[in-house]
């Protein structure tokens, strides 16, 4: 249903364009999910903007991302308008802002029924009622007439939730839904996300950071660091193998996922304005030969497991 | 710091319009191409020519000369008021950011008092009963940017006052005033020059106020204020003498605004694109 | 909320106090005995006196500011000092010049600027903001008795299509009175709309760049909705607190645009009395005009309060 393929974007930095993302592709069929993951600054969150036709102004766009028989990028705004909210749904990461301040949760959950399935103004808060009621935010406790300042995170980030799927769409993307949350309402929200998906046999684009997070909850996997895939396949088998040395890493640093402490990726990801001409994370890998930092590692493999490395690690 | 001034196109058009206006009142003061006072009641409202490249007046005296020496008394009247705004305001404000507590409540308890008082038109009032003149239009316009000065100073020198470098001289047993002057000020040096340009620029039109209705710069000293003043009664005659010395206003204001945004580019670059 | 209107009442009087005691202060102060200047440079020592008695001039100070804040109390604003008529009744005739004036001059710097300041941060960037913008540039930097003038020259000499000058009353209809007050409403105006139209870009601007924007974009809003449901209410709040502070300088230009197209108002009163040293009249003036000033900032501040749901639910 959603086809990314050889996507590559470019935004101005001070005037100059920038590589942010090059060569990603992906497949997600109607019902299955995808889970993206990678430090900030890997090029994720790029990703799902660029599916929902919100890059930054000044950004240049390459390759294909087909929904549903639709290239969304060269879509004209009406028709991506349409999309959104309506087919599309999503939830960021910052539910503390992602909220209008000055709006009704009732009345914000109920925009994009109005402005998609034309319902009346009572109709409309007679749903989003009810939305709210399923993702747990019920009378007494929670009443449409509050305001976001007057809700916790969590609470909020449920708000934006129903919002996103109040028109039933066909895909959610949800960008590091519950990176802003505290520890204890993560997994909540996590489950909500899950379960609701899997109800309505919703596709789900998860961005996360955390390698763990994705493990139980989505069936195939995308690593990227630097704006490129360096590793993908079925959560099975890239759980199983760790081919890259980065998605080993990554693990590693996994809050919940790790043996003991978690352990930070030593260096930092290179300024996309100044990114080496091989393997983007060579400087940083102990693995690395005279080749990595002379060329860029291929994506090779099978559609079950795909790894960007000179150097793979063989199975765990 | 230096290549990104010659970036600001406001800032460049800012500095150039003020330049020209302060050598055009420092030049008033040794040339004009006549004696700005100097009647010729021949020549009244003459049309701007060769001669007179602006005009004359009702009194047949030459317009471009008087706004050259309407510049420098218009300049030096803003100057001195924003001096007197400054002397006594950045003092105030950096007591009472100094100072939390009563002092600081009662500054701004004084400033919010202040406010309400629409300032041109104290600045009238007082003026008007204190006797019209140069000296009283800048004591009456200083008056009202000393809150303005107070508040501006309180609320940068606040953000200082609680950096690590004043705790630790704090924490050396240095007084709150040595501390001010010697952390403080500097550091908040250019938002008070900032508010400074246009404070300038609100004292130009205040003193073109108050000589527009005859309280500021006495006869026979020119002002651009009384230049409208006396253009208005020949309106309908000569035009052009009401324009000139409001395109002389705007100029110095313009140029002073301009500025005043280029600084404050310069100091705030988040602010650089939403302008 | 009662007790934060409560509390904000309690500051708003005291203000007024203040204000009233400086303005009594000051006045006292400055130079110009009012039954000197009554009587003219030739009057009689003994009849000076006389008159100060007469005016309860000769009174402590104390007691003079406690009879005068009484007054005004009741709304007894006192006796003119040179007309012999009450203050009230004097004030009263010219609030209908002034106060039309101002809130003309506000509606319309209000009705042009908000429109302006959302177009310009909607194309910011581009030539139509960048036209705008320059335009607001030089407009704040026109004095508004200058803009006068020139409206005079342009719309009252060149184009003969309203009055240059006076004022013809209410009595003779609203539309005569309206159109006197055009020109002087849009000399004060513009250069205040000037002003709003550049704040309220940076606003939006701002707004326009919060997350919620982008999740009402994810919503399916077109970039336009987005902007006036969301961003726009949002950037209302700081955009009315201005409105609010610039009640004061509006009052200032009525003062002197009042003298450029020789309006009635309350601006020709204050120079009328000042001249004629008529105390009592500046003193009420002052207060009322400063009283106003407070008073439109206490309902500024609230209706903010009452836009933010944050601030509205504190209180």
């Amino acid at each position: 249903m959603l086809t990314v393929s050889d996507l590559s974007v470019t935004l101005p930095m001070a005037g100059v364009p920038v590589p942010v993302l090059s060569g990603v592709s992906l497949t997600l069929p109607r019902g299955g999910s995808v889970g993206l993951v990678g430090e900030s600054g890997s090029g994720k969150s790029m990703t799902a903007l660029a599916v929902m036709g919100l890059l930054p102004p000044g950004a240049r766009t390459g390759g294909q991302i087909g929904f549903d028989g639709h290239d969304l990028l060269a879509a004209p705004e009406a028709a991506l308008c349409a999309l959104r909210g309506r087919r599309i749904g999503m939830v960021f990461q910052e539910p503390m802002t992602a909220l209008d301040p000055l709006m009704r949760i009732g009345a914000q959950v109920a925009e994009p029924l109005r402005r998609h399935l034309g319902l009346s103004r009572a109709a409309a808060a007679a749903r989003a009622a009810a939305l709210l009621a399923r993702v747990g935010l019920a009378p007494p406790r929670v009443t449409p007439d509050l305001y976001p300042h007057q809700l916790s995170g969590g609470q909020r980030q449920r708000v934006v939730i129903a919002a996103a799927l109040a028109c039933g769409p066909d895909l959610l993307i949800a960008d590091e839904p519950t990176t802003a949350l505290d520890v204890t309402v993560q997994a909540q929200v996590l489950d909500l996300l899950a379960a609701l998906t899997a109800e309505a046999g919703m596709a789900l684009l998860l961005i996360t950071h955390d390698l763990a997070v994705v493990s139980e909850t989505v069936e195939q996997v995308l690593v990227m660091y630097a704006g490129r895939v360096v590793e993908s396949g079925s959560t099975a088998a890239v759980f199983a193998r760790m081919a890259h040395p980065y998605t080993r890493a990554l693990f590693a640093a996994s809050p919940h996922a790790a043996v003991g402490d978690p352990a930070p990726i030593p260096g930092v990801m290179p300024d996309p304005r100044a990114r080496p001409p091989g393997c983007a994370f060579a400087p940083r890998c102990a693995r690395a030969g005279g080749e990595c930092t002379r060329t860029v590692p291929p994506l090779l493999g099978t559609d079950a497991h795909r790894v960007a490395c000179f150097h793979p690690h063989a199975a765990r | 710091m230096k290549g990104s001034a010659w970036r600001s196109p406001s800032l460049l058009a800012g500095a150039a319009i003020t330049a020209v206006m302060v050598a055009v009142a420092l030049l008033s003061l040794v040339w004009t191409p006549y004696r700005p006072t100097a009647m010729d009641f021949v020549h009244r409202l003459a049309p701007p020519s060769a001669v007179h490249p602006l005009g004359t007046d009702s009194f047949g005296r030459d317009v471009l000369s008087m706004i050259m020496a309407g510049a420098q008394s218009s300049l030096t009247v803003a100057l001195i008021a924003v001096a007197v705004g400054a002397g006594l305001g950045i003092p105030l404000g950096a007591l009472a950011a100094a100072r939390a507590g009563l002092l600081d409540d009662l500054v701004m308890r004084g400033c919010d008092l202040a406010f309400a008082f629409p300032a041109l038109l104290t600045a009238v009032m007082i003026t008007a009963l204190a006797g019209p003149g140069a000296g009283n239009a800048m004591l009456a316009i200083g008056i009202f940017n000393i809150p303005v000065f107070a508040r501006v100073t309180r609320g940068a020198a606040r953000g200082v006052w609680a950096r690590e470098y004043v705790l630790a001289a704090r924490a050396a047993g240095r007084g709150d005033a040595a501390i001010s002057v010697v952390h403080v000020l500097p550091n908040i040096a250019a938002v008070l020059m900032v508010q400074a340009t246009i404070q300038f620029a609100l004292a130009i039109v205040a003193d073109a106020g108050l000589s527009y209705v005859g309280l500021g710069v006495q006869p026979p000293q020119p002002s651009w204020g009384r230049m409208l003043n006396e253009a208005q009664t020949f309106i309908w005659r000569a035009p052009l003498l009401a324009i000139f010395p409001g395109l002389a206003i705007m100029l110095a204001v313009l140029g002073l605004n301009l500025l005043g945004d280029g600084l404050q580019d310069l100091l705030d670059p988040r602010l650089r694109r939403a302008r | 909320m009662t007790g934060f209107l409560l509390r904000r009442l309690l500051i708003l009087l005291a203000t007024l106090i203040a204000a009233s005691l400086v303005v009594f202060a000051v006045l006292q102060v400055l130079p110009g005995d009012p039954a000197a200047i009554m009587l003219g440079t030739g009057a009689r020592p003994d009849t000076v006196a006389a008159l100060r008695h007469r005016l309860g001039l000769d009174a402590p100070l104390a007691l003079r500011y406690l009879r005068w804040i009484a007054g005004l109390a009741t709304g007894d604003f006192g006796i003119s000092y040179t007309y012999s008529v009450p203050v009230r009744t004097l004030i009263g005739e010219r609030v209908l010049v002034s106060l039309p004036l101002a809130v003309l001059a506000i509606v319309l710097s209000t009705a042009i600027a908000i429109p302006v300041g959302v177009l310009a941060a909607a194309r910011r960037g581009r030539a139509a903001d960048a036209a705008m913008m320059g335009v607001a540039q030089v407009g704040v930097a026109i004095p508004n008795f200058w803009l006068g003038l020139l409206l005079i020259l342009l719309f009252a000499i060149r184009l003969p299509w309203l009055p240059a000058s006076g004022f013809p009353g209410w009595d003779g209809g609203a539309w005569p009175a309206l159109r006197a007050l055009i020109l002087p409403a849009l000399a004060l105006g513009l250069p205040q709309g000037a002003i709003l139209a550049r704040v309220t870009r940076a606003a939006v601007i701002e707004t326009l760049g919060e997350d919620f924007v982008r999740t009402a974009r994810a919503w399916g809003l077109s970039r336009r909705a987005a902007l006036w449901r969301h961003a726009v209410p949002n950037a209302l709040v700081p955009v009315v607190t201005l409105i609010g502070l610039q009640f004061s300088f509006l009052l200032a230009g009525t003062v002197i645009v009042e003298n450029v197209f020789t309006l009635p108002g309350l601006g020709r009163l204050v120079f009328q009395a000042i001249a004629q040293r008529d105390l009592i009249v500046v003193q009420d003036l002052v207060v009322l005009l400063a009283g106003s000033v407070i008073a439109v900032n206490f309902v500024v501040d609230l209706v903010a309060a009452w836009l933010d749901p944050r601030q509205r639910l504190a209180a």
